[in-house]
């Protein structure tokens, strides 16, 4: 019941560090260079929760300071802001990913990592 | 006024960055004059800072009118303006030789976008010098991030396009390991700003020993696959050797060290050199550096091509800069600080000299090197005095940054590493001093023998003479460079 409870209480971390590590398995196992991607994207989902986890004041209000209350508990409001900007920043790191995976497609012919290594290390023997 | 300086410095590289595609519409000269006015005006400003806060202690600047505490804070002290000065004037002497070297480098359409996103990498790796808030630094480390894997892809060639995607995709898990330990960070000590947690840290953290041990973890692996410490470089040869020559003195000589300083404002400014020792940090980061100087250098050893092997070279010398951060000693961190500063010179004037090889010769293959003394003597003097450096020949810069480090070791009583340091400079000689001999003592199949100095444009000659100048004058002089650094260790440890 004891590690229930521990368990219960501390979710939002335990679920970081398990989406934390499905990305990292993702990115680091794929051949397929979208899904690498995709990997990438659940290790930066898995961190923004984690970071606005650790902003939650429990039973606290959204922080809009109403003068009428004076004595209300309110939810950390940094972590939150701060997230918006790494939603930005993974965002155009994403777009930018995609570009260069549409690139190596044209060039390429296939997305898979493996295969597109093979096939440039052929070109760079022919030199 | 004076104050203010590393804010103008900041917006000037930035809009800069803005202006180019404005007025540049095909225009080549013109954006050659607008990077070398902004160039110009980032030099001085960042000299004029060293010099005013070498006279003062160093001071914040608070944006918005917000205390330090919530609101984003630089800190122009002595060691931001001596990196600040080395970014800028380094930085300036790529630039300067770029405009002759990208012509041969990529298309005609896309000058404009180059520079601009070369000063949008100053701009960022300005700002992670100077920035006191650890959340600031994570975002100017993803713009810094994304602006040198794109001149790397700007190479219009599938290698290009392979070795930025590779890049890219370990960054991001740097960058994303480096924003986990901020949020760990965050969790124990409630605060961003770099002084802040310092000041609570030393109060919390046996309280919550793991928690920053975990934190520092995380840190420090994002950090070192930015930096290409040995088992996470894995990125680094193929795209240090695949961007156009500029872009790639720009990453290997500035870029990867802008990391190293990242880290040493974590260890030292935000955590403490004294809590990383308790916590047993630092014999961790002296064993990596240590393996780095070796395998570093084996892999050199191999390599056929001149940029690849110069990539290789700069994995083994990210490990002397390790090893000497990783002494946890005021020595060690001045050496480390030197090497930076030393290695920065030689790895620009290494490739920017392989560039003007490559430019004038088409000739990227070091067997191919034979009588290239006699074709093209400055271009290989100054190789010559940067790989001299690189072995540690007394003279040249390398040699005083390996003087500190092994007074450092000594100084630590750790004399394992000095025969670590001895193994790895002999390897440094085993694949730099056969290009010397080869390009000074043997005959071209041409067999031309006579000298004659090369016909490269100017703006490529001058500053690689320079760069060459400074390699020789810090060699003879270290204490120019080592007085600031003292200053900066000074504000560092305390």
């Amino acid at each position: 019941m004891e590690l229930l409870t521990s368990i219960l209480d501390h979710i939002n971390y335990i679920g970081a560090a398990a989406l934390f590590v499905i990305g990292l398995y993702t990115v680091l196992t794929h051949s397929n260079l979208l899904k690498r991607i995709i990997g990438i994207n659940i290790m930066e989902t898995s961190i923004f929760l984690f970071f606005v986890s650790i902003g939650y004041v429990s039973q606290g209000q959204s922080p809009i300071i109403q003068l009428s209350e004076t004595t209300a508990i309110y939810v950390n409001p940094v972590p939150s802001a701060l997230i918006l900007t790494g939603i930005v920043v993974a965002v155009s790191i994403t777009a930018y990913a995609l570009s260069l995976i549409i690139k190596l497609y044209k060039a390429y012919d296939t997305l898979d990592y493996f295969e597109i290594m093979e096939k440039s290390q052929e070109v760079s023997s022919n030199d | 006024m004076i104050r203010m300086l590393p804010v103008f410095n900041l917006l000037v590289l930035l809009a800069t960055a803005v202006l180019i595609p404005v007025f540049s519409k095909r225009v080549f000269t013109k954006i050659k004059q607008i990077s070398t006015v902004a160039m110009i005006f980032a030099t001085v400003s960042s000299v004029i800072s060293l010099a005013y806060v070498v006279q003062i202690e160093g001071y914040s600047i608070v944006f918005g009118g917000y205390t330090s505490a919530i609101g984003i804070e630089l800190t122009i002290d002595a060691f931001s303006a001596l990196f600040a000065v080395f970014i800028s004037a380094l930085a300036f002497l790529i630039i300067v030789y770029s405009f002759a070297d990208i012509t041969h480098e990529i298309d005609e359409d896309q000058y404009g976008s180059y520079y601009t996103l070369v000063f949008i990498l100053l701009f960022a790796m300005m700002g992670m010098t100077y920035t006191n808030d650890l959340f600031n630094m994570y975002v100017f480390m993803e713009i810094l991030s994304l602006t040198s894997c794109a001149i790397i892809s700007i190479k219009r060639k599938k290698a290009n396009y392979l070795a930025a995607l590779r890049y890219l995709v370990l960054n991001t898990i740097g960058s994303l390991s480096v924003l986990m330990g901020i949020a760990l960070i965050y969790m124990v000590s409630g605060h961003l700003n770099m002084g802040q947690i310092s000041l609570i840290i030393r109060d919390i953290w046996q309280l919550y020993p793991g928690n920053i041990v975990v934190a520092l973890g995380f840190i420090l692996t994002g950090l070192s696959i930015k930096a290409a410490v040995f088992p996470l470089h894995v990125w680094l040869p193929d795209a240090h050797s695949n961007a156009p020559t500029p872009s790639s003195a720009l990453l290997s000589s500035i870029v990867v060290k802008v990391y190293v300083i990242a880290t040493i404002k974590l260890l030292f400014k935000v955590v403490g050199a004294d809590i990383v020792t308790s916590l047993q940090i630092p014999p961790v980061i002296t064993i990596v550096a240590a393996l780095g100087m070796i395998m570093g250098s084996i892999f050199a050893i191999g390599q056929k091509d001149i940029k690849r092997m110069l990539a290789y070279s700069s994995v083994a010398q990210i490990g002397y800069i390790f090893l000497g951060i990783g002494l946890m000693s005021e020595q060690g961190l001045s050496a480390a600080l030197f090497h930076v500063i030393s290695h920065g010179f030689m790895k620009s004037a290494l490739f920017l000299s392989a560039g003007a090889i490559i430019y004038y010769k088409n000739r990227r293959n070091i067997k191919l090197f034979d009588g290239l003394g006699y074709q093209m003597p400055v271009t290989m003097i100054i190789f010559s005095f940067a790989a001299l450096g690189m072995v540690g020949i007394p003279g040249f810069s390398g040699f005083m940054s390996k003087f500190y480090l092994l007074v450092a070791i000594l100084e630590a009583g750790v004399p394992f590493y000095l025969g670590v340091i001895l193994v790895s400079s002999y390897l440094n000689a085993v694949y730099y001093l056969p290009i010397i001999i080869s390009a000074f003592l043997k005959e071209d199949k041409e067999g031309v023998r006579t000298m004659k100095v090369e016909k490269l444009p100017k703006s490529m000659l001058v500053p690689l003479i320079i760069i060459g100048v400074v390699i020789v004058s810090i060699g003879f002089y270290p204490q120019l460079i080592m007085q600031f650094i003292e200053l900066a260790v000074a504000t560092l440890i305390n």
